[in-house]
């Protein structure tokens, strides 16, 4: 019985978000792309700031990623620890990236000869 | 303990408690793996980040060579696969085995699709002189007028005969790159590495521009080349997924190796969609409407 309920209980849990759901992220997605593609044509460096091209551009980016792993991978479904596993990796390329950068913006010209 | 005095999914292996707990044990597997590659792709994404903080306008010089058309339809193929795939998990939950055949079908067809449209990239990147490991290029000699099998594409580009097949930066994409590099110096935006790094003298210096562009280039194979090896990989999963969905495998009671292939194919995508923006759009802005 105990497992029969089990059984039942996972069976729920499979449907995730349905076919509609499933297309409306798809259609996220696609919408995102298209964006991405011509906003890149619009000079916001000059409009907004310099680097504003690479800031929107990257903040579509994340959003479709997290649109596919949350929903597309099942993740929004899963238990605490595949959250935790998903968020280190993202965590710890954060620190690859800080660590690094905070060397290599801070040395003097001439240290690493261009 | 007997495995059969009680009811007992068949699909379930015996260290697992219920289906529940194999399902996230697979799938915590699954994740640490996916990690990995995040931290694997990380380290090219690092590289690209140092590179790209001391040569922007290099970057984005050389950016403007890649057709954002191509990869932009690229990114809308992938796309539709991850959605393809998404359905082939959801039907494999379902235990319908016709929908996962062809969903798989699909799949691999825009997986196939997408690598072909890479090889049009990479052909273009060979018959410029852009794969930056020299004699991996088109070799033209010096009196075979190159404008006889090129000149059809853009009418007046000029090519520098190239008999040892090397990295060229040259005519039109050195024009190009010339003037976003002047543009930027004369508004001091240029960083310190790029006012050493492009000029000789105070004078542009082509070699040093070129040796900058071919930083970008290196990043770009590299990156978009172990992409495509993750997606001949998929590709391959995907054929032995396409066999054991095709025997009726899959069942509401036993998934697993779909939704973990899934999980891969899913991750792909992801780098692609950050590959995209990072290097085909870079220099987009600075264009106004002109080049490629």
């Amino acid at each position: 019985m105990a497992e029969h309920h089990d059984i039942e209980h996972t069976e729920a849990h499979k449907e995730h978000i349905g076919l509609p759901g499933y297309f409306a992220v798809f259609g996220v997605l696609v919408v995102g792309t298209i964006l991405t593609y011509f906003v890149a044509t619009i000079d916001l460096d000059s409009i907004l700031f310099p680097g504003a091209n690479t800031l929107v551009a990257l903040l579509i980016a994340f959003t479709k990623m997290t649109c596919v792993i949350l929903f597309f991978m099942h993740v929004y479904w899963q238990s605490k620890m595949i959250w935790l596993s998903a968020v280190a990796g993202f965590f710890w390329m954060a620190i690859m990236f800080a660590y690094t950068m905070q060397d290599y913006l801070t040395r003097v010209t001439g240290t690493f000869n261009p | 303990m007997s495995t059969h005095d009680h009811y007992h999914p068949p699909g379930l292996q015996h260290q697992f408690e219920d289906m529940k707990q194999q399902e996230e044990s697979v799938s915590i597997g699954m994740w640490a793996f996916l990690v990995q590659e995040i931290m694997f792709f990380g380290g090219l994404f690092t590289a690209y980040l140092v590179f790209r903080s001391r040569y922007p306008m290099a970057f984005a010089a050389g950016s403007n060579h890649l057709d954002a058309f191509w990869g932009g339809l690229n990114t809308l193929v992938l796309i539709v696969s991850s959605l393809t795939m998404a359905l082939t998990v959801y039907y494999a939950q379902k235990g319908n085995r016709n929908m996962q055949v062809i969903l798989i079908i699909a799949t691999m067809f825009f997986g196939a699709v997408f690598l072909g449209v890479k090889a049009i990239e990479y052909s273009d990147k060979f018959n410029h002189g852009l794969v930056p490991v020299a004699g991996l290029n088109h070799k033209s000699k010096a009196e075979e007028p190159a404008a006889k099998e090129e000149g059809k594409t853009a009418a007046g580009e000029k090519h520098e005969p190239n008999p040892r097949g090397e990295f060229q930066w040259t005519g039109e994409n050195y024009e190009a790159s010339v003037k976003i590099i002047t543009e930027a110096h004369e508004k001091k935006y240029l960083t310190k590495y790029e006012e050493v790094g492009y000029y000789s003298n105070g004078e542009l210096d082509q070699n040093k521009v070129r040796d900058k562009v071919r930083i970008f280039y290196w990043i770009y194979f590299v990156m978009t080349g172990l992409h495509a090896l993750h997606m001949i990989v998929g590709l391959g999963l995907m054929t032995w997924l396409l066999i054991m969905a095709w025997r009726g495998t899959y069942s509401a009671d036993y998934y697993s190796p779909v939704e973990i292939s899934g999980l891969y194919w899913h991750f792909v995508d992801i780098v692609w969609i950050f590959l995209f923006p990072l290097l085909y759009l870079l220099g987009r802005h600075f264009m106004h409407g002109g080049g490629h």
